[in-house]
């Protein structure tokens, strides 16, 4: 089996032959706007009607939207994003419904495919617009709902719905399966790469991605590198391996919950203490954020990111890292999921500087960081391309400014959305991940 | 009741039912919101203390963060503005708290006129030029639907025939303070239904952005 590096042409080839030739389900308006609104009264909750019933319009929100900065475009004002909820809300579940179910729009067929554009092309769930809310509302949570709804009425983009068809029934993701991964970690072995594939019983269970399968092998064979510099009992399972949620980011639940459910089941039963996960921000926030609740207990392990494990490890001296002498800087881009919504920002900064690399930050940093312009899987869709690229330039001014020697970032989605954009655009900023950079200072 | 003038009617009746449809709409509104309830959040926090991260977020979503400043000044100065200048003007003007003393049966010291005029003036001044924004920015405009109209307009009457009753300006004193007061009451009784609330939301909403960024670690 060819264990070669895909190349990013050929990745986007892979994406582009998705995109065509796929039909949309064969679903009446009526019935699409039944599911939708059913799958809206299923996920609105005390939290959400709060947040629906204290919107202002101020319309701050749309300056922290990077789709609405790059086009002037109002309609990509976040509030507007997730106005169809609120319209639900207003008429079918406020206690003032009685009042304004008379001047509250119901949903329309029309509505649901106006708003697949806004919250699946037009949206990529950074939640930076959670950040400037004066009155606090989850604005991105809201949109996540609207989502939900698209999804259980049949609008799931045609690209998002293979993949997450796959991932539901064959437990791939672009065709990457058990075999492919085999056959990486013979390749790895064949390096001197020590990769313990398989084993039954391991304190930490290491996943990863498709993505970083076919694009980027060295991420995973560099996290190998460093659980075993690191004298870490570990293992990968090639039968729950796949860190990557194409539930959570299409909003389709089932497939959210079955491939939680895989992984919660395995490191169970390998009696894991700690699920490590891979340089993937949305795989983080599932696994961190939203695994427990969807299997409705908690989880009898941790769950730690990668660069969460590298602090503690130096912190603890089971890690030690070379350090550079030679004035290199790099800015490190946060991925949303991993900083904004997940709490791990200062930490991959400890690690790089742990290198004595230079850090030098963007304007928009941390918490208040601007996306890489295609996550919540919209790098594989054709429809929002233009956008995407518009949403990216604003990135890459702010990394431009930021005037470092190269980017480092924490997820391997951001990492190839960057360097899509920079293919695009004839950047030539080198953009690599943290494990990387650290696999390649590890001491000896 | 075939002698009760208007002033009558707006210090009696009009007033008696305009509190109660705005206190028990208010509650309403609030515990109709909450009560949907949220499930136990199961996944192991990273920061036990989310009645601090809750209150810490009622208070800091008073600033834009950094990264916003300069983007949302004019929002962020405007609202202060407002809102200092019309709590300014409603609790401080000596025959308002000559009112609240009888109802709460306590007073405070007032301001004088000179000042409680100047504010009501910056109070309309501002709240006019919030409503030329929000009729001519583009997404500002795109996202107001009659309740961003009607919220304006029931707090900007009341404003005005405060100023007209102080200045005994345009009709007979007693016809201008019961229309005043009535205005008042129209306020009050729109207030559940519409955006106003959101003087009330306001704690609730930032408290559970705080608790929820809070558990993860991220200052909201």
């Amino acid at each position: 089996m060819n264990t070669e590096p895909m190349s990013l042409q050929d990745f986007r080839g892979l994406l582009t032959n998705m995109c065509e030739g796929v039909s949309g389900r064969d679903l009446s308006d009526e019935d699409r706007v039944r599911r939708a609104k059913k799958a809206f009264a299923q996920k609105l909750n005390g939290h959400r009607a709060v947040d629906l019933d204290s919107c202002l319009h101020c319309g701050m929100c749309a300056e922290a939207c990077h789709f609405y900065e790059a086009t002037q475009d109002e309609k990509y004002a976040p509030v507007y994003k997730y106005r169809l909820l609120r319209r639900f809300y207003r008429r079918e579940m406020s206690p003032m419904r009685w009042f304004y179910r008379p001047f509250t729009r119901d949903i329309s067929g029309a509505d649901l495919k106006e708003w697949q554009h806004l919250v699946y092309e037009a949206c990529t769930g950074c939640g930076r617009c959670d950040m400037i809310c004066p009155m606090g509302i989850k604005i991105s949570a809201a949109i996540r709902v609207v989502r939900h709804g698209l999804a259980a009425a049949g609008y799931v983009p045609p690209e998002m719905r293979i993949l997450r068809d796959e991932q539901r029934d064959q437990n791939t993701q672009f065709g990457v399966g058990a075999e492919k991964l085999k056959a990486l970690v013979a390749e790895f072995s064949a390096q001197g790469i020590d990769v313990p594939l398989d084993r039954d019983q391991a304190d930490v269970m290491l996943l990863t991605t498709a993505v970083e399968v076919l694009l980027f092998p060295d991420a995973l064979a560099a996290n190998a590198r460093i659980l075993n510099k690191a004298g870490a009992d570990w293992t990968i399972r090639s039968d729950a391996f796949e860190a990557a949620n194409v539930g959570i980011i299409t909003g389709d639940d089932p497939t959210m919950d079955l491939a939680i459910k895989r992984i919660v089941d395995k490191a169970k039963a390998c009696g894991v203490k700690t699920l490590l996960m891979p340089e993937s921000g949305h795989a983080y926030q599932t696994m961190r954020w939203e695994a427990a609740n969807e299997m409705g207990e908690p989880l009898t392990f941790d769950v730690v990111s990668m660069p969460e494990f590298i602090s503690s490890a130096i912190a603890k001296g089971r890690l030690t890292l070379n350090k550079q002498s030679n004035g290199t800087s790099v800015t490190y881009h946060d991925p949303c999921r991993l900083s904004r919504k997940g709490g791990v920002t200062q930490q991959p900064r400890d690690v790089l500087a742990a290198m004595g690399l230079d850090v030098r930050e963007t304007a928009s940093t941390g918490r208040e960081n601007y996306c890489c312009g295609g996550g919540c899987g919209e790098y594989v869709m054709c429809k929002g391309a233009d956008l995407r690229q518009k949403a990216f330039e604003i990135k890459r001014r702010e990394l431009d400014e930021a005037g470092a020697d190269a980017v480092v970032t924490g997820c391997a989605n951001c990492r190839m959305n960057l360097m899509i954009g920079a293919d695009n655009s004839g950047w030539q900023m080198p953009i690599t991940s943290l494990v990387e950079t650290v696999a390649a200072n590890l001491a000896d | 009741m075939e002698n009760m003038t208007l002033l009558d009617f707006a210090r009696g009746p009009g007033l008696q039912w305009a509190l109660w449809i705005f206190t028990f709409g208010v509650v309403w509104r609030l515990v109709g919101a909450i009560f949907l309830l949220a499930r136990k959040d199961l996944s192991k926090p990273r920061r036990h203390n989310s009645l601090v991260a809750g209150i810490g977020a009622v208070i800091s979503r008073s600033a834009p963060a950094h990264a916003f400043e300069k983007k949302i000044r004019f929002q962020h100065v405007t609202g202060y503005a407002w809102h200092f200048a019309l709590f300014i003007s409603v609790l401080f003007f000596a025959p308002h708290i000559l009112f609240f003393e009888s109802v709460l049966g306590f007073g405070w010291p007032h301001l004088p006129n000179a000042i409680i005029l100047l504010t009501g003036v910056i109070a309309i001044g501002v709240l006019v030029a919030l409503l030329i924004r929000r009729a001519t920015h583009p997404v500002q405009r795109f996202i107001s639907n009659a309740d961003d109209y009607i919220s304006i307009f029931v707090v900007l009457v009341p404003l005005i025939t405060g100023l007209l009753a102080f200045a005994h300006f345009g009709a007979r004193y007693e016809t201008l303070l019961a229309i005043h007061l009535l205005s008042v009451e129209v306020m009050l009784i729109w207030f559940p239904f519409g955006k106003l609330m959101h003087a009330v939301m306001t704690v609730p909403a930032r408290f559970q952005a705080g608790t929820a960024f809070g558990r993860r670690g991220v200052k909201a």
